[in-house]
Parts: structure tokens; C-alpha cells; sequence
């Protein structure tokens, strides 16, 4: 059953010319793992605000087409209503945390649902274990580094429970190695607790091996979609700028070489396996 | 900035720190009315000093004598001020009774900061945005409050990168023409107030997100609930209240002078 469904979606942010993005046509499975791609400005983050109906109820201007999210066509539910079945993650840590206890800033949309107070502790202790900042409860955000920032954005959005988590871009303030850890606590969200992901990451090696699904968007419009695996083998991908895996690329040249390794790989660890069977095979 | 940063909160944990903010808001503000009744300086010591004690337990010493001596030019100013108007318009005879009436009015600015510091420096602005909550006041004007704390830091920070940016670009800001200096400013208040504008933006797209506004009856997390030593805080400053009400209506306090008169 879809839990996200676009049909030729259009919009046009107040006073712009053109539309944002321009005939998106979607289908999301419930547990899905999709990676959403493209060049800056290729409408990726307006998509997203669609999915939790920002676009249109914060932003206004034209959208034209259906949406509809787990259900609810998003352009007549307020957005407190989709919230609750789609989280969005920011880019930016710093600007998305408002209280000066991680805790209280976890417990933030519960309040605003006015959910009673032993349910409230519950969720929140859960959200912040799941995450792994539950230690860090009665620290200011402020005080803590990005990667643990965006780990307390995760857990206000888990503590919701929503369906779908949708993360723009959560790794761009971040260093490679809490970049890393974050995408792993996405993927857990995901294969534990078949939360629906869609993740826009511009940091395709580390981000890709995660995705059952990989979705890339240019100047408005989809232009791939598909498994990563024959996705990332396609011209198009390369030509607008998408940052192919190394490991893929790696892939393509050895095969251009006269080595075929079988399957396309997604990790280094992947990469290294294929090789392996592929010179004990040669020898044998 | 130094003057700020005295009353700037640190999470840190003490007795004070744990008491709950309206019972330390009426014990400051009895403070105040006191120092208010009073005009000569025995009483302004008196209450300056008996301070200090609670400063100590609240572990924030660094802080305040930051703050005091943040406040030592107004105080300068106010003393100065003092006996140039005691000396005009005032039928004192004395300089020793001018300097001391102008004394009092310097300690009592400074009992006045000295009260607001404590409470500022132990209580949370969580716990202050909480505490408005319970006492009624609507919830959007305690958000915009918590906020606006949350966020000094985060613009201070802010304005300083913009502040080295455009001086990387040559931008001059130490000048003899103080007119000139403050136009200089403008190229730092634009991009300042642009990413502010921004920022606050970004900010109500993530309340949107986590439902801000979904119901009428929002419940909070935490819950301030007043115990034992709440009250009796309260009850103890009602008392001061009270005995310094009676020494300033029948208690004839003598002025330093006068004791050092005797004395000499």
C-alpha cells in the first residue's frame, strides 16, 4: 500500500515565474528506503515540503495535481495533522531546536499535541534511546556538536511516531565520521523499525549502500528511479552532477577494462568481495 | 558585554538553582521593595552584605563579581550624579553627609542588580518560561521569551563573523567621527537582520513540522510544583517584609556620621 502518492504535482512558489518542479508523478511504499538526488536547485526540498504540507499551508503559492500521505490529501489537512504521520529533518541543526534541554526540545511536538504527561516521558526516553543521546537529556542543544544536534532532531521527529521520516539533506553540516554515524541511525530507523525513509543526501558513497531506492531529480523533474544499482550505471546520472559512488564508478572502469565482477557494489566492503571471487575464480 | 554575562544563566546544580522560580521572584522582588524603603546607607549595607551568603551557595561568585564590576560605571555615574545634585539642591551642610546620602543611593543600585543577578544567574529561562506558563500567561508570549534567550548566543556569534567578514573587506570601525562610526555599523545590521529573518523563517517551519498549534490544551513536560522550602522562602521574605517595615517606622537609624561623631 502506498503511503505516499503524487500525481502530476506541480507548484509555483509565490511570485516565482516558473514552477518549482513541474509533473511529479510518485508512488512510496510503506518501508521503503529511498534516496532522493540531483543537483542543487533541482525542486529536491520543495518536494519534501510537500510531503508534510508546508507546501502549501506555510508557503502558499499554486500547487496543482494530487498529493496524498498516508491517506490524507495534504492540501486539506492543516499541517499538525501530517506531522503526526510525516516528520521532516532539516538541514540546519541549530535552527530547527528550540528549547534549552535536549529532553524538553524532544518533548516539544508531544506537547503540542497536548499528549498527557507519563505518555509524553515514555516517548521521549524511547526517542532519545533509539538515537542514542539519552545521556546527553539535560544538556542545552547548543552545547552539544552538530552530529549529536541532528541525532536530537531525529528524536523529536521519532518521538511523534510518524510513518515517514523525511530528512533534507542531514548531513551537510556535518563531518564524515558523524555523518556516518547519523545515516546508521537512519538505517536502523528503517530495518528495525519500518519506519518509511526518505532521505535527499548529496554523499552518495555513504549514503547509498542504506537505499532500496534511488530517485534523481533535475531542473523540476524525475529523471531516474529505480534501485541504486542500475541507477547509478546510467549516463544521465553522470551528466548532471550526480556524485556516483566511487565504488560504482570503480565498477564501471574495470568492466570497461574486460573485468566483469557480477554485481554492481554499494560499499567498499561489497567492492572487495566481488574482486576477491572474481581473481579466485579467474585462477581457478 | 561583561555586564550581560552576569546575567547570563549556567546549568549548574545548587540549593538556589533548585527553587522554584516565583518562590525566588517574590523574594527578589521583596528585596527590591526594601531597598527602596530605605535611604540611609546602614540599612543599603546591611542588605548588600546578608547577599552574599546565597551567592555562595549558589556557586556563581565568578559571575556576579563580573557583574558588579560590570555595573561599577553606572555606579560611578549615579554617585557622581549624587553629590553634584546633593551639593545644588539639597540643604546638607555636611560633605561627609553629602558623600554618605550619595553612597546609599550607589549601594542601593547595586543591591538592586545584586538581587535580579541571583535570580537571573539560577534560574533557567526554561524554568522562567515555564513558571510564566503556570501563572498564566499564553503560552506564544512564553515561547517567543525561552526563544529569544535561546537564540542571544547564537546572533552574538553571528554578528561577530559578519563583523570580521566585512573587515576582511575593509571596513572601519574604529574612527575619531563618531557619526562616521555608526554608519560604518550598517553594513553589519543588514546582513545581521536579513539572516535573523531568515533564521526565525527556518524556525517556524520546524515548529509547523512538529505540530505547533494542534491543540488548544497543550500539556508541558516538565511541571513546576511548590514544596516545603518554596514556601518557606516565601514565608521568610514576607518576614523581612515585615521587621524592615517596622525599622523603617519606628527604628530611628543613625547614619555613619553620626557613629563616627560619637566615636571621634
Amino acid at each position: 500500500m502506498a503511503i505516499i502518492e503524487a500525481r502530476n504535482l506541480t507548484y509555483t512558489y509565490p511570485y516565482a515565474e516558473s514552477p518549482a518542479f513541474k509533473d511529479v508523478t510518485l508512488r512510496i511504499e510503506r518501508g521503503e528506503f529511498i534516496l532522493l538526488t540531483g543537483p542543487s536547485g533541482c525542486g529536491k526540498t520543495t518536494l519534501c515540503r510537500c510531503f508534510n504540507g508546508l507546501i502549501p499551508h506555510f508557503y502558499g503559492g499554486k500547487l496543482e495535481g494530487e498529493i496524498t500521505v498516508a491517506g490524507l490529501r495534504t492540501i486539506e489537512h492543516p499541517i499538525h495533522e501530517i506531522a503526526q504521520h510525516v516528520g521532516l529533518v532539516f538541514q540546519n541543526p541549530e535552527n530547527q531546536l528550540f528549547a534549552l534541554t535536549i529532553e524538553k526540545d524532544v518533548a516539544f511536538g508531544l506537547e503540542n499535541l497536548g499528549l498527557p504527561r507519563d505518555e509524553m516521558r515514555r516517548r521521549v526516553d524511547w526517542a532519545l534511546k533509539v538515537t542514542g543521546i539519552y545521556d546527553l537529556k539535560n544538556r542545552a542543544p547548543f552545547e552539544v556538536f552538530g552530529g549529536q544536534q541532528q541525532r536530537v532532531a531525529i528524536a523529536s521527529v521519532l518521538a511523534m511516531q510518524p510513518e515517514v521520516i523525511v530528512l533534507d539533506e542531514p548531513t551537510s553540516f556535518l563531518d564524515p565520521l558523524s555523518a556516518r554515524n547519523i545515516l546508521g541511525v537512519i538505517n536502523r530507523l528503517n530495518k528495525e523499525l519500518g519506519i518509511t525513509i526518505i532521505l535527499v543526501e548529496h554523499r552518495l558513497d555513504l549514503a547509498s549502500r542504506y537505499a532500496n531506492r534511488v530517485i534523481v531529480m533535475n531542473e523540476g523533474q524525475i529523471i531516474l528511479d529505480g534501485e541504486p544499482r542500475k541507477v547509478f550505471l546510467e549516463n544521465e546520472a553522470a551528466l548532471i552532477g550526480v556524485g556516483i559512488p566511487k565504488v560504482v564508478r570503480l565498477y564501471m572502469l574495470l568492466k570497461r577494462a574486460g573485468l566483469n565482477i557480477g554485481r554492481v557494489p554499494l560499499s567498499p566492503e561489497e567492492l572487495s568481495k566481488s574482486i576477491m571471487e572474481a581473481l579466485i575464480f579467474d585462477r581457478g | 558585554m561583561s555586564m550581560f554575562d552576569g546575567l547570563k544563566f549556567r546549568n549548574i546544580s545548587s540549593p538556589i538553582h533548585r527553587i522554584d522560580p516565583r518562590a525566588k521572584f517574590i523574594y527578589v522582588l521583596t528585596f527590591f521593595i526594601i531597598a527602596v524603603f530605605f535611604n540611609q546607607l546602614i540599612p543599603l549595607l546591611i542588605l548588600f552584605f546578608s547577599q552574599i551568603p546565597l551567592i555562595i551557595i549558589a556557586k556563581v561568585k565568578k559571575e556576579w563579581l563580573r557583574l558588579i564590576k560590570g555595573s561599577s560605571f553606572f555606579a560611578t555615574i549615579i554617585f557622581i550624579m549624587n553629590v553634584i545634585s546633593l551639593y545644588f539642591y539639597s540643604g546638607y551642610s555636611s560633605l561627609a553627609s553629602i558623600i554618605e546620602q550619595a553612597s546609599a543611593m550607589t549601594v542601593r543600585f547595586i543591591v538592586l542588580v545584586e538581587s535580579f543577578s541571583i535570580f537571573f544567574l539560577t534560574t533557567s529561562p526554561d524554568m522562567l518560561g515555564l513558571s510564566l506558563e503556570q501563572i498564566g500567561i499564553p503560552y506564544e508570549f512564553c515561547f517567543a521569551f525561552t526563544t529569544a534567550i535561546r537564540f542571544v548566543p547564537i546572533l552574538a556569534e553571528e554578528a561577530q563573523t559578519i563583523i570580521d567578514a566585512q573587515r576582511a573587506r575593509g571596513l572601519e570601525l574604529e574612527g575619531e567621527n563618531f557619526m562616521k562610526r555608526i554608519r560604518n555599523y550598517v553594513p553589519i545590521l543588514i546582513p545581521l537582520i536579513v539572516n535573523a529573518i531568515r533564521r526565525s523563517l527556518e524556525l517556524a517551519e520546524a515548529m509547523e513540522s512538529r505540530a505547533w498549534g494542534a491543540t488548544e490544551k497543550r500539556t508541558t513536560l516538565y511541571m513546576l510544583k511548590m514544596e516545603r522550602r518554596d514556601y518557606c522562602l516565601i514565608l521568610i521574605s514576607a518576614l523581612m517584609l515585615v521587621a524592615s517595615l517596622y525599622a523603617w517606622l519606628f527604628i530611628k537609624i543613625p547614619t555613619m556620621t553620626q557613629i563616627l561623631n560619637i566615636q571621634g
